[in-house]
């Protein structure tokens, strides 16, 4: 394990520096995108209500002085009240994140759970009936945008047939088709990540020898080609783990699911700005916290990173 | 209430709008479903953002608020007042009124309702201490007093005519002295007591607020033992919802979804003419709009039968002038906006129109249609000969823009018309000072300051027809249309919705359709 103090200090480090800018980007593009009050306020409040609640909320301050405060407080892991809820900002985040994380989880679960094997599938078979069909779904989920495949969904699955709930959050058929719609794009990219990096790894060499050897196919795959394919594999997955669980903004909205996306775009809307800043940095630190993971795991499937 | 079958809607539909002020029922169906429901589902298109009613003027809030809270007086889906927590009052001289309040009535955590109370609550609104967004909703009041648990005697700082209807509208919701001084703001809006048809149970943002029926409520209990308002932002998921019964109501029907809700068996549409306008106003202080005559040509050459019947399936009407239909000193004798691109034509060239672009600037979905509308007037106006464009904004900006008073000229404006009187809607936004003062005529204001101290409703009607006229000469706003606020509900549903946004659940105005 030499080394590998500095290289956990080094990353840390370098998570520290991304989740300060971006606090600061988004600090600073939402106070260019204006001004909060006018729309807290009834269109016919004069103006000294208007600079009243300027005041109150400490937007008449200078820039530089605001975000001096801003550092300040969330060093403390205090960000601020929310404007439009009018009560702590990290509480009102907290209260949206277990939707998030039912919907992202069970998203990510069924992707991983549905892709990998048909990748894998699709690569032992290539160019058969099932590969074609499996990949041209894949482009599908792809290229299909979000909010089309939610509401076709709906349309289809829940009005046609009606078979599932459309909207809100509630038991476990509320939780089918937006995580089905949420997880079509993971989904697609696994498998066609999957089927190529187990395409490559079993051109190789190795594979040859093994099979030279007469192991059966099933030990070539489970022993030789799987490990050796898993880096890639693995980083698309964390990836989109990553996606997934800072919150999806359109299913969310299409869906009316009370997670932490669709928060974000409404306080996006409402110029409130502790509750963006918040929902960004949490989002952030999700995914910092992710990629390290991904990180050490490529130590642990490949020791020669781990030295390196 | 007027019930239609589908074939006399579709051919009714263009005339429709010009049907009056009463809301309309549009059944898909001859025959009305039945239901042993006792939960009452609503889904709008926002959440709420706070329950406490003096800090928020937002529709989605204040469909909540009106029915966890009570005003002094009422205004009924009829557009009337009525009266509330008040049952009469009356002015003494000139600025005094005294107010009786209903006895007997009681909070949701069983305290009595006095006029401690009420003072405190209408105290409360323009108190700088205490914050609130509705400060100017009740600022004419100069002093109040209890004499004893059910009078109310409030001073007026000048003659103010339109008093009760204000206490009618938001600021004027009443909130409990003593449980709010306990608790304090903020878990006042976390759990809020009112003397309402419903109290609050549970709120779960952005997923669903739960409110049970006020067994003792002074007005009747209503027809439903729970009430549940979800939040459903995106138009289609909204209305799959309805169609397929997991919601009794949902608000903000757009008219282009009309057809879909009113020809399913088992939906209808229930509307009520919005009580206000959509208009384009305009910056008056920009070339070429300063000129009247420009502003004139502007208006005869915009096609609102053509608008009305293409762009919003003949849910609305046309507007004669400022004031809307239902309003007071509304004048049913004068015609419609005319249609007339020679005529505009004409005027341009008396106006001296060099040619110079004359800009909309438009939201996407600030009111329904309102780009769609843009791009109709603009192709309309560029026929007549005018340089016209379109320019979209964001709503933030528009916010921003109305209170720089900087939009480059004409924009989407859909002033309500809060207390079913022009003062609360014409004179409210183009008054000087208002947020819409980007024009100034010696004559409309004497008029327009005359008419808001005035106590004599004969004067304020002679002053309103005079400043249409002059109005209708200098369109400081060029009215489009008068349409029609849409819901969606389920067949079993009988509901008259408010045609003021006021979204309320009373036993005069709900129940649902019983075997």
């Amino acid at each position: 394990m030499r080394g590998f103090l500095p290289f956990l200090g080094y990353r840390v480090f370098r998570a520290l520096i991304a989740l300060w800018l971006v606090s600061t980007v988004v600090f600073v593009v939402m106070r260019l995108s204006g001004d909060p009050v006018p729309l807290l306020l009834p269109p016919d409040a004069p103006r000294s209500e208007i600079f009243r609640v300027r005041a109150e909320l400490g937007l008449d301050r200078s820039l530089p002085t605001q975000y001096g405060v801003f550092l300040a407080n969330i060093a403390r892991g205090d960000f601020g009240r929310s404007i439009h809820f009018r009560e702590p900002a990290f509480r009102v985040v907290l209260g949206y994140l277990p939707a998030t994380f039912e919907l992202g989880l069970t998203a990510f679960a069924l992707a991983v759970v549905v892709a990998a094997p048909i990748g894998l599938l699709s690569a032992m078979r290539r160019n058969s009936f099932l590969d074609h069909a499996t990949m041209g779904l894949a482009l599908v989920g792809q290229s299909a945008p979000t909010f089309f495949l939610g509401i076709l969904f709906i349309l289809l699955i829940s009005l046609k047939a009606g078979l599932l709930p459309t909207s809100g959050r509630g038991d476990w058929t509320h939780l089918v088709l937006p995580a089905l719609t949420l997880g079509a794009f993971s989904m697609a990219s696994i498998a066609r990540l999957t089927r190529s990096a187990i395409l490559e790894v079993l051109r190789a060499d190795y594979i040859r020898t093994a099979r030279a050897k007469g192991l059966s196919e099933l030990v070539v795959v489970a022993k030789h080609t799987l490990k050796n394919a898993a880096i890639p594999i693995v980083t698309i997955t964390g990836l989109q783990f990553g996606t997934l669980l800072g919150g999806a903004v359109v299913t969310e909205t299409v869906f009316s699911w009370p997670g932490i996306g669709r928060l974000a775009i409404q306080s996006i809307y409402n110029r409130d700005y502790p509750v963006v800043q918040c929902t960004v940095f949490l989002s952030a630190a999700m995914f910092v916290v992710i990629n390290f993971c991904v990180d050490l795991l490529y130590g642990l499937l490949d020791p020669r990173i781990r030295s390196h | 209430m007027i019930e239609l079958t589908r074939r006399e809607v579709l051919k009714g539909m263009a005339g429709l709008g010009a049907a009056g002020a009463l809301p309309h029922v549009l059944s898909g169906s001859a025959q009305a479903q039945t239901t042993q429901k006792r939960e009452f589902v609503l889904a709008q298109g926002g959440d709420i953002s706070k329950f406490d009613p003096h800090f928020s003027t937002s529709s989605n809030d204040i469909r909540v608020s009106f029915n966890i809270f009570d005003n002094l007086t009422s205004r009924h889906p009829n557009g009337r007042l009525y009266p509330g927590l008040a049952t009469e009052w009356k002015i003494e001289g000139q600025t005094t009124w005294r107010f009786k309040l209903r006895p007997g009535v009681k909070w949701h955590n069983g305290d009595p309702f006095t006029s401690a109370d009420a003072k405190f609550s209408i105290e409360r609104t323009y108190d700088a201490a205490a914050k609130t967004m509705v400060a100017t909703a009740l600022a004419t009041i100069d002093r109040i007093e209890a004499p004893d648990p059910l009078t109310l005697v409030i001073h007026t700082k000048k003659p103010d005519p339109l008093l009760p209807a204000r206490l009618g509208f938001y600021g004027g919701q009443i909130v409990p002295k003593k449980y709010l001084e306990a608790v304090g703001n903020d878990a006042f809006n976390a759990k809020p007591v009112g003397t309402g048809p419903v109290r609050f149970v549970s709120w779960v943002k952005d997923d669903k607020l739960v409110l049970d029926a006020n067994p003792g409520y002074w007005g009747g209990r209503i027809d439903a033992d729970r009430v549940i308002v979800r939040s459903i932002p995106e138009t289609a998921p909204r209305i799959a919802a309805l169609l397929k019964g997991e919601v009794d109501a949902i608000t903000q029907l757009p008219p282009d979804h009309f057809e879909r809700v009113a020809g399913n068996p088992s939906t209808k549409v229930v509307g009520a003419l919005y009580a206000g306008l959509y208009v384009l106003a305009v910056n008056s202080k920009r070339p070429p709009l300063d000129s009247p005559l420009v502003k004139q040509a502007l208006s005869l050459a915009m096609d609102r039968d053509l608008i009305v019947k293409e762009l919003w399936r003949g849910r609305g009407s046309v507007p004669s002038g400022p004031i809307a239909k239902g309003d007071n000193h509304f004048d049913a004798s004068l015609p419609p906006l005319a249609y007339n691109p020679t005529e505009a034509r004409e005027r341009l060239k008396k106006g001296g129109y060099k040619n110079e672009e004359v800009i909309i600037e438009t939201t996407v979905g600030y009111t329904a249609n309102d780009k769609t509308m843009a791009e109709a007037i603009v192709a309309m106006w560029r026929d007549a000969g005018i340089n016209a464009k379109v320019e979209v904004i964001e709503y933030s900006v528009r916010a921003q823009k109305n209170r720089d008073k900087s939009f480059k000229g004409l924009w989407w404006s859909d002033p309500t018309s809060t207390l079913g009187d022009p003062d609360g809607m014409m004179w409210r936004l183009l008054g000087p000072g208002g947020p819409q003062d980007y024009w100034r005529e010696p004559r409309f204001d004497e008029l327009g300051m005359a008419a808001r101290f005035s106590v004599d409703e004969r004067f304020r009607g002679e002053a309103y027809r005079e400043m249409t006229k002059i109005f209708l000469e200098h369109l400081p706003w060029v009215p489009v249309i008068q349409p029609y606020e849409d819901y969606g509900v389920q067949t079993y549903v009988e509901w008259t919705p408010n045609p003021n946004q006021q979204f309320e659940i009373r036993r005069f105005n709900f129940k649902f359709r019983r075997a």
